[in-house]
């Protein structure tokens, strides 16, 4: 038996096993024994599938070309996973939460379920991918010339065949495991199984190698290492920019490429298995890198020179002899070939058929999720025929490719397109202002210059872009050459590219963030992803409750199957207390049941059709006026509430005042009673008295009997005089007065008043100053009372006015819409706290010259009030001066 | 990071002391990534040129020196944060 016939059937047993493993696996599964399926070991090893053959063959390749540089590439995972504490934890307590398909369905989730970023994402990705699958061929292809270089050669032809008959099998294993049930949560417990068992082969096939070369070659560990110092390693040179970019490259790769997400977040069964990965899978970095120098460094010795170095792993032990140690070597390879493209086909066909096909498929059935069509089979077939397109566009790749150099270095090239992702994803998580508009801006400017400046050259020169693009910059304009954005010239081709496409991505991302305004489901969604650890419930609540339990049903059955759609419908009926097997469309089923359906085809398709079904699209805007709405009227009626309260509160205080007004009138009229009583008893008493002398004294002089008599009669004409002015102010004051209206002019009235007051009983005459000219305005009032206020005023002034030599000015002022009269004196004016009092009744400024019953200046304000007008005292630095005012209305009317 | 409030009545010196050095654990797990950059970014000082360049066996022990120092401190630290993580009980603490 030829080497590679005993190839052959060594590889279809090795496959042959892992279908056996995966069944096995299915099996235990479903027969509930996960315990041990589910360990963190088996999570630890699934991560492995970030060393693919790339990795396998490809480290020592690196190794013996570029030194260290290989390194990087597994440094920066382990960064990550050292970063589990407040990275990986987020990210999958998010996707858990949230039940996140892919890194599309992340992306897209978080910025308001946009169907548009997870389309894009997901066409980076196929991009991204598809070189990398031909990669895997073509490692796998080369290998087995390897082997057949030893018996006959293998034709190109051959190598196709090989190729192309790996990724038929490749297709078939994935269909069958990758799609056994829809529920990404499940998760595929066969590829992961299988995927760990590839794991140990990987890195007991490399360990093997390494183990021989360094104490079968080499002759020990010391041997070893001054081998390495001997060889054409010697000392550190590794280009420093190459070194810090590709740390940063391989860790944002390790977070972002569809298959370690598949493994890392998806397929992660269990929180706590972090932690043990936390450390393991850097362990297994470790080891599968520590032999790499040692074996590119034998590799260099003892073989002939062109020989390729990507096969070292291979060529030495073939070389040596060692044909059980290469069969074991092109295990790992191939496993490694394998695992990544499984899963890269499982990822990419759950983005592609979530993300474009079902979208699509919706939009083109008017009719709705739930009239017609089997969902279930649909995305089920969706998701085949994306694993056999993903996985042949692979192959195609390879083909028109033709396996050469180029596609060695599309390894790199394709982790920094992924790596796109990286800022709308932390910044997604770590950021709640981050919005789609943003992630979009970041995501296409860092695809385009990725696309420009890496991936089409990557291509070759002349092969897509043209030559004259290359060599003069896009346009003719030098700063756009895709090697040299800005005139940089120099730089690495994969740093140039990076530090461009990540500084615009950023940039963009950022910039755009800050200045767009979020919709109400994406602030929604950034408050779950941020804060995921505060609240571990969902947001996305559903509104209206429309929806018919038996259409949702119907649906879910479809998508879920029978038996599960079923059961779950239960548990929520049972948990609502509902009495039938049919739950009430509460917002907390709908969403419950859209994140059971989001799990198998991502959370965008499902928010679609329950949105379809339910008639609503989440919370709208719509639906938050409506909210809003409702608290506005809330608001409203609270606030009428208030309000009737507060005019209960004012007519309180109005009845209040009212009852204090009664009381203080009720005091008012008791101090009146006792004032007027008091009044009217002095003059009485005298008069009692001097009458009684007069009635009982008989010798009395004739003198005496006149004095007394006169004694009496001025104390009955005291009391007339108050009685009067009492009976004066009642009229006035009850309004009863009937005003006698007629026409003349002031001058009149102040000549009258004037006369009558100017004069007092003592005979003294006051001076007074009138201006004549400006008394003659005709007024219609009833001028005999305005002549009494007059009268009273002047009199005042005469009686209390105590200069040396009294004057008093009378001032007219004709104003626009009044007359104002001024009674102006120069004694010493009212006290100050006397002001208040003057115009109540019975007051009276000083007891010594006390004439009158202290009425007047009542009388003169009821009478002014009656009159339309006023009459107030105007405090002025020297003298007394009243006011009289007369409003113009009145006068007009005269006129 | 603050430390959570006493509880009255429950043996606060020891709680406190407890939750205080699970807040510290928890932040040498945060900077635990910062250290492994920071060790393997000191070759990038190295020289490349002349004098004091680093044999390749050296810089190979160093960067594997750091990386098992990695692997050792990360499984200390996630063994100390196990109870913080676990949802359902783990079997293996």
């Amino acid at each position: 038996m030829s080497t590679l016939n005993l190839l052959v059937a060594v590889c279809t047993a090795y496959v042959f096993f892992l279908f056996f493993v995966a069944f096995a696996a299915d099996r235990l599964a479903l027969q509930g024994k996960k315990a041990w399926l589910r360990s963190p070991l088996i999570y630890t090893l699934s991560l492995s599938i970030y060393c693919t053959a790339w990795t396998f063959y490809g480290a020592v390749g690196s190794a013996a070309r570029n030194g260290f540089e290989y390194l990087t590439i597994y440094l920066g995972p382990t960064i990550v996973m050292v970063s589990w504490w407040w990275l990986l934890r987020k990210l999958i307590r998010i996707g858990r939460t949230q039940k996140i398909t892919s890194i599309a369905d992340l992306i897209s989730s978080r910025y308001g379920k946009s169907s548009l970023l997870a389309a894009g994402v997901t066409i980076l990705a196929v991009i991204g991918t598809t070189p990398y699958i031909a990669l895997q061929l073509q490692s796998v292809t080369l290998s087995f010339s390897v082997f057949a270089a030893q018996s006959d050669g293998l034709a190109a032809q051959d190598q196709a065949r090989v190729a192309l008959w790996l990724s038929l099998g490749l297709a078939v294993f994935t269909v069958l495991f990758g799609t056994r049930n829809l529920d990404a949560k499940e998760r595929h417990d066969g590829v992961v199984m299988a995927i760990a068992v590839e794991a140990v082969v990987k890195l007991v096939a490399l360990l093997s190698v390494g183990i021989f070369v360094v104490w079968g070659v080499s002759g020990g560990l010391t041997e070893a290492l001054n081998r390495i110092d001997a060889s054409e390693f010697g000392e550190w040179h590794t280009d420093r920019s190459r070194w810090a970019g590709l740390i940063f490259l391989s860790a944002a790769a390790f977070l972002c490429l569809p298959r370690t997400f598949q493994v890392l977040v998806v397929e992660n069964d269990d929180e706590s298995h972090l932690r043990t990965a936390s450390w393991a899978f850097p362990l297994y970095l470790c080891l599968i890198s520590l032999f790499v120098v040692p074996i590119a460094v034998v590799g260099l010795d003892i073989m002939p020179d062109g020989s390729n170095p990507d096969l070292f792993v291979l060529t030495i032990p073939l070389a040596l002899g060692e044909n059980g140690l290469a069969m074991l070597s092109f295990l790992g390879g191939f496993s490694s070939a394998t695992s990544m493209v499984i899963v890269a086909a499982i990822a990419l066909s759950t983005m592609v058929s979530n993300h474009i096909v079902m979208p699509i498929w919706l939009q083109l059935r008017p009719s709705g999720a739930s009239v017609s069509g089997d969902v279930r089979a649909a995305v089920l077939m969706a998701r085949r025929i994306s694993i056999v397109g993903v996985v042949m566009l692979g192959y195609l790749y390879f083909r028109l490719s033709s396996g050469g150099e180029a596609l060695a270095s599309i390894g790199l090239v394709a982790f920094c397109g992924l790596a796109q992702v990286l800022p709308a994803m932390l910044g997604g998580m770590f950021w709640r202002g981050a919005t789609r508009m943003g992630a979009f801006a970041g995501l296409t400017a860092g695809f385009a210059i990725w696309l420009y400046t890496l991936y089409l050259p990557s291509f070759g020169v002349g092969t897509i872009l043209p030559v004259a693009i290359i060599d003069n910059g896009l346009f003719g304009l030098a700063w756009l050459k895709p090697d040299a954005l800005f005139g940089i010239e120099g730089m690495d081709q994969l740093m140039h590219a990076l530090l461009w496409s990540m500084l615009f991505n950023v940039v963009a991302f950022v910039g755009v963030s800050l200045v767009t305004f979020p919709s109400p489901l994406e602030r929604l969604q950034a408050a779950q992803f941020v804060n995921i650890f505060e609240h571990s419930t969902n947001a996305r609540s559903w509104s209206g409750g429309t929806a018919q339990t038996e259409d949702l049903m119907v649906m879910a059955q479809r998508i879920l199957g029978a038996g599960e759609a079923q059961a779950l419908f239960l548990r929520h009926a049972r948990r609502q207390g509902a009495r039938g097997n049919l739950p009430a469309p509460t917002p907390d089923f709908l969403e419950a049941l859209e994140r059971e359906l989001g799990s198998s085809v991502g959370a965008a398709t499902a928010h679609a059709m329950v949105g379809q079904i339910t008639g609503g699209m989440a919370i709208s805007v719509e639906d938050l006026m409506a909210v809003a709405d409702e608290t506005a009227q809330m608001l409203e009626y609270s606030a009428r509430l208030k309000e009737q309260s507060e005019e209960l509160s004012r007519t309180a205080l109005e009845l209040r005042n009212a009852n204090q007004k009664l009381t203080r009138l009720s005091i008012q009229k008791d101090a009146f009673l006792s004032q007027i009583s008091h009044e009217l008893r002095t003059p009485m008493t005298s008069i009692r008295a001097f009458s009684e002398i007069l009635r009982d004294t008989d010798q009395m002089t004739p003198n005496d009997q006149s004095r007394y008599a006169s004694i009496i009669h001025d104390e009955a004409q005291r009391l007339t005089r108050l009685l009067d002015d009492l009976l004066d102010l009642s009229v006035v004051e009850n309004g009863q007065v009937n005003l006698n209206l007629r026409e003349g002019s002031l001058r009149d009235a102040l000549d009258r008043a004037v006369s009558a007051a100017a004069i007092g009983e003592d005979g003294v005459q006051m001076a007074i100053e009138r201006d004549m000219g400006r008394e003659y305005i005709v007024l219609h009032t009833d001028l005999d009372r305005l002549s009494q206020v007059f009268i009273n005023l002047i009199a005042n002034a005469r009686k209390y006015c105590d200069a040396q030599t009294p004057r008093l000015v009378i001032r007219v002022m004709q104003e626009t819409d009044r007359v104002v009269i001024d009674f102006h004196d120069n004694g010493s004016g009212i006290a100050p706290d006397a002001v208040d009092m003057i115009f109540e009744k019975f007051a009276r400024v000083s007891d010594q010259k006390a004439g009158g019953a202290g009425l007047g200046l009542a009388i003169c304000r009821q009478v002014m009030t009656r009159l339309g007008g006023s009459v107030d005292y105007v405090p002025s630095s020297r003298g007394a001066t009243f006011r009289v005012v007369l409003p113009y209305r009145i006068a007009l009317a005269a006129q | 990071m603050k430390r959570e409030t006493d509880r009255p009545g429950s043996p606060t010196v020891f709680h406190e002391r407890r939750t205080y050095r699970r807040r510290r654990v928890m932040d040498a797990a945060r900077v635990a990534p910062i250290l492994a950059l920071i060790l393997w970014s000191v070759p990038l000082i190295w020289p490349q040129t002349g004098d004091g360049t680093v044999s390749s066996a050296t810089a190979l022990i160093y960067i594997f020196a750091v990386w098992g120092g990695v692997i050792l401190l990360t499984w200390g630290l996630s063994r100390l944060l196990a109870d913080e993580v676990d949802e359902p009980p783990d079997t293996e603490t």
